[in-house]
């Protein structure tokens, strides 16, 4: 049986013990200060204050002192332990390892450390403890379950590799609390091996651990969080008369440096060499590189952005991938009656436009056939109906697989009532606003991508007039993006697929309202075509710990990973998802692994993962909430009765005080105590 | 000189009233009551005498029998041509708020400005007051129309903070250009010299001083008993004391400063007048008068 305190803490409460031993020297408890105008004089006076700081009352003194030390010691909350509670720090052990194994990890000065420290952690362990085994960056991998073998552990522990991956330290700590639930009688503890880098630290407040879990921290980082990393880059073609051209532009950002320095920057293109550049990196800050331009090489190309190495070389390379031709091919189908300057306002709008390129090749809508429709990127239906029959199948599968369709509804559509399960509203009638000097847009959603380019400029959209435009009765489903200012829809958006169709209320012609002699007239068309068609959002390259929806129409698609693996992901109804956990390009195959690859996609690591700050590791655990403890402290926890039969001393030694008191009290007004002489002032203010 | 009534001017009984103007106008007609009439009077044309004429005299104050019987130009001269400025100035520091009996000597010397001030009014001087802690804090310049504005300055002051007369008064020399009478009341808790100095101050611009010392019965007899910690009204320092031990030593001190500023005001040419808080406020109204009518002497 030992005794111990609850609330410690309250034991500071014993400096409290210096303010009776100065009341007592300063005999100031009842004194109040008497005013006087002036001290000029009392000052000269010699002062005997000699016997005021002596002790001229012992025991009423420690009295006081020992009254104060129980109470203090009350506060405390003293309680007596079983032999068992202290046998529970002799409880076997089971540590969950945590070793960070992301891409920051394999600064050259950190992961030899990390391994060493893990070891250690390892080597440390009783003969009856045990050891899990995690290795975690944005996700976590449980490689070791809980054993006594330490061999096993060891050996788990020498397969680990940094990857090129961000950090979350809550996927880390998830996995360690689901395997310190499953820790028995033993007692569960975390260390976790990282470098602490602040950027994985989101989504850890909030989490629950069981109250018993020690959380302990080896950090490894680096003793500069000094970094260079390639960070971005950019393509631009550039059309020549005979060929084009293609400029790449990239951004090298430097953290937390020293000095300047040096470094080359080398552009690599379909595995060739292709261009260099010698560039001044500022210690903290960042530098755009543009290489000089080269011959745009045909089909999908593949490139690589490469630094010379530092202290973490993974972010020093960057991967990205495009397609050569980037040409926008546009199909448009116009009615047959339609006049020769009806849709010349539309095609001069769409022909100026360089990034990317737009075709548009008019075909009659009896003709929309697969084979049309291989190379299109959009479909323009000129105030035409969708078609139906073969046609109208193929257009519908076509849209499903990613391609785009505008629908312009223009007067012809407004004369009939039109529907189909392609479009995202029925035309039901026409508006006529001429007697009203024509309708404009009303409600517009400026924060859809298809209007953002117009957010700074709304009232450019509010100039166009419209004469007529038909009804539109937006289909269950369909996103109404704009109305008119009598609140008909003016454009009226569904998904289908991976595809996007976009019903236009708005007149595109110069007849029915004057929207293509506005300014607002070219960019949003320019948008128009590259939303539907799905190009608002290429990008050369992506991050690690994302994925790749594959398209649906493929029956067996086979993506070529960057380590040269093959990945046969499974299909559900939308398509099929491959996890990107490998920087570098993927490539996409239909069925078997050669030729020409359908798709190329280039993965890097996240770049918040090249930001080397570190977190204090206290900071680290700040949020995290405790729950209910494991089943092994459960099992020990006491009974109520045992707690309040163990912590019953503070009764006792509040019971001791207050007879203090009163002795105090006793001894305070004994006669004798009256040589202080505190006699009333006569005339005093 | 007749004595007024003690229960016009007892402190204990003035301090029952609030209002000062109420209060002064009771003090002085206590006070005058059985005076001679020609106190009252602070000014005539009583003829002085004659003097030869100077360029820039008034030709009006030609006295044109005298050139008929001299055929010399001699100007008439007059008993107190001009009526006395007379400045007041109160010493305002956390000291003089200090009273172990019914008045405080903040409250004995608002009493007897305002007296002093109603006095001075009715004699046809310009009055004005000066409240003073380190710096000036209140001012009511000299005027014959300010006696009003000079109360309700006086009503609502308070004495609080350290107050520094030497700096107060070299400020107050400034605000007063006309030579007149500079009243100071004070606790004195300066050194004698720095209350010379200042008296000298205000002496080099003209001014008639009287300096009135207000001390407070605690202060002169230190009647404390019990082992106490003094507190400083100003500074706020504390200091534990047996005054039983030290009251015949106290006594002295304070008995040389008194007798040391004394000498020394005087010496510098300043009126000193000590003025106790339990005690009627005659000898102080007879203090002014005094200075007044010696300077209604002047041509």
């Amino acid at each position: 049986m030992g005794l111990g305190l609850l609330v410690p803490a309250f034991l500071v409460g014993l400096a409290a013990l210096a303010i009776p031993i100065v009341l007592h020297l300063r005999h100031r408890d009842k004194d109040r200060p008497q005013r006087f105008p002036s001290l000029m004089f009392l000052e000269q006076l010699p002062i005997r204050t000699a016997e005021r700081r002596r002790v001229t009352d012992w025991p009423l003194l420690l009295l006081r002192a020992l009254a104060l030390v129980l109470l203090v010691m009350a506060f405390a909350r003293p309680v007596l332990s079983r032999q068992a509670a202290v046998e529970q720090s002799k409880r076997v052990r089971a540590v969950v390892l945590l070793l960070d194994r992301s891409m920051s990890m394999g600064h050259r000065d950190v992961w030899p450390v990390a391994m060493d420290s893990a070891r250690g952690v390892i080597s440390r362990l009783g003969a009856d403890d045990r050891i899990a085994l995690v290795l975690f960056d944005d996700e976590a991998d449980v490689v070791q379950p809980f054993t006594t073998d330490k061999r096993v552990a060891l050996a788990a522990l020498a397969r680990a590799r940094p990857a090129p991956r961000g950090t979350r330290y809550a996927a880390a700590l998830r996995a360690a609390r689901q395997l310190a639930l499953r820790a028995g009688d033993a007692m569960p503890e975390v260390v976790i091996v990282t470098d602490l880098q602040r950027s994985g630290v989101s989504g850890v407040s909030g989490l629950d651990l069981p109250k018993d879990l020690n959380v302990r921290t080896i950090g490894v980082g680096p003793k500069s969080a000094a970094n260079t990393s390639v960070v971005s880059v950019d393509v631009h073609r550039i059309a020549e008369p005979l060929r084009t051209m293609l400029s790449v532009e990239t951004r090298l950002v430097s953290r937390e440096g020293k000095v300047p320095r040096t470094a080359e920057v080398r552009l690599t293109l379909n595995g060739r060499p292709t261009g260099s550049r010698t560039v001044a990196i500022p210690a903290s800050g960042d530098v755009r590189v543009v290489f000089d331009p080269v011959l745009l090489p045909a089909g999908r190309v593949r490139g690589v952005i490469s630094l010379d190495a530092d202290a973490l070389a993974a972010d020093d390379t960057l991967h990205f991938a495009f397609a050569a031709d980037d040409a926008l091919r546009v199909l448009l189908v116009a009615p047959d009656d339609a006049m020769g300057d009806e849709t010349l306002f539309f095609e001069r709008a769409l022909a100026v436009s360089r990034a990317p390129a737009v075709t548009i090749e008019r075909v009659r809508a009896g003709r929309l056939d697969t084979r049309a429709l291989e190379h299109a990127s959009l479909v323009v239906l000129w105030d035409v109906p969708p078609p139906s029959g073969s046609a109208g199948a193929a257009l519908g599968v076509w849209v499903r697989r990613g391609g785009g369709l505008v629908v312009a509804a223009g007067r012809r559509s407004g004369a009939r009532v039109a529907a189909s399960p392609l479009l995202p509203a029925a035309i039901n009638g026409e508006a006529d606003r001429l007697t009203d000097r024509g309708g404009s847009l009303g409600d517009v959603r400026l924060d859809h991508p298809l209007f953002a380019a117009f957010r700074s400029a709304a009232p450019a959209l509010s100039a166009a007039r419209f004469l007529r435009y038909p009804r539109l009765e937006p289909a269950p489903g369909a996103d109404v993006i704009a109305r008119f200012d009598d609140g008909l829809p003016a454009v009226v958006e569904r998904r289908d697929g991976l595809g996007r169709i976009v019903l236009l209320g708005m007149p595109l012609d110069a007849r029915s309202g004057d929207f293509p002699v506005q300014p607002s007239y070219l960019p949003f068309l320019h948008r128009l075509v590259l939303y539907s068609a799905g190009r608002d959002a290429t990008t050369l390259s992506r991050s690690t710990g994302q994925g790749w929806l594959l398209p649906g129409f493929l029956k067996e698609p086979a993506v070529f990973t960057p380590g040269g693996a093959i990945v046969r992901p499974a299909r559900d109804s939308v398509g099929s998802t491959v996890a990107l956990r490998e920087s570098g390009v993927y490539a996409l195959y239909e069925g078997r692994v050669q030729g020409e690859p359908l798709g190329l996609l280039a993965v890097n690591a996240p770049p918040a993962e090249s930001d080397l700050t570190p977190v204090d590791a206290r900071e680290l655990l700040l949020g995290v909430r405790q729950s209910a403890p494991t089943a092994g402290a459960a099992r020990d926890a006491p009974t109520p009765a045992e707690i309040e039969g163990r912590q019953r001393l503070w009764r006792i030694l509040l019971a001791v005080v207050v007879l203090l008191l009163l002795a105090e009290t006793i001894v305070a007004n004994r006669g004798w105590r009256g040589t202080a002489r505190r006699t009333t002032e006569a005339g005093g203010a | 000189m007749a004595t007024a009534p003690a229960s016009f001017l007892d402190p204990a009984m003035l301090a029952r009233i609030s209002d000062l103007a109420l209060l002064a106008r009771t003090v002085v007609d206590g006070f005058m009551h059985g005076q001679h009439r020609s106190m009252r009077k602070g000014s005539s044309m009583d003829f002085a005498q004659h003097r030869s004429y100077q360029p820039g005299d008034d030709l009006r104050r030609i006295d044109w029998r005298v050139f008929g019987r001299t055929d010399r130009f001699y100007v008439k001269e007059y008993e107190a041509d001009t009526n006395a400025s007379v400045i007041f100035a109160l010493d305002s520091s956390a000291s003089m708020d200090y009273g172990s009996g019914a008045v405080t000597k903040y409250d004995y010397g608002r009493f007897l400005i305002a007296s002093l001030a109603w006095l001075s009014q009715h004699q046809g001087d310009r009055v004005g007051l000066a409240t003073f802690t380190g710096d000036l804090v209140d001012v009511v310049p000299p005027s014959t129309r300010h006696l009003q504005l000079l109360l309700h300055t006086l009503g609502r002051s308070r004495a609080a903070g350290a107050g520094h007369l030497t700096t107060a008064v070299e400020r107050l020399t400034h605000l007063t250009a006309r030579a007149g009478i500079a009243v100071l009341v004070t606790d004195c808790y300066e050194t004698p010299e720095a209350l010379a100095h200042a008296a000298t101050s205000l002496r080099m611009r003209g001014h008639d001083v009287i300096v009135f010392h207000v001390v407070d019965p605690a202060e002169r007899d230190f009647p404390f008993t019990a082992a106490t910690t003094f507190e400083d009204a100003e500074s706020g320092a504390r200091l534990p004391l047996r005054p039983d031990d030290l009251r015949a030593k106290y006594k002295e001190l304070i008995g040389a400063h008194h007798s040391a500023v004394a000498q020394r005001l005087t010496g510098s040419g300043a009126d000193y007048v000590r003025v106790d808080t339990d005690q009627p406020l005659d000898r102080a109204l007879h203090a002014y008068l005094d200075r007044r009518l010696a300077r209604s002497r002047v041509r």
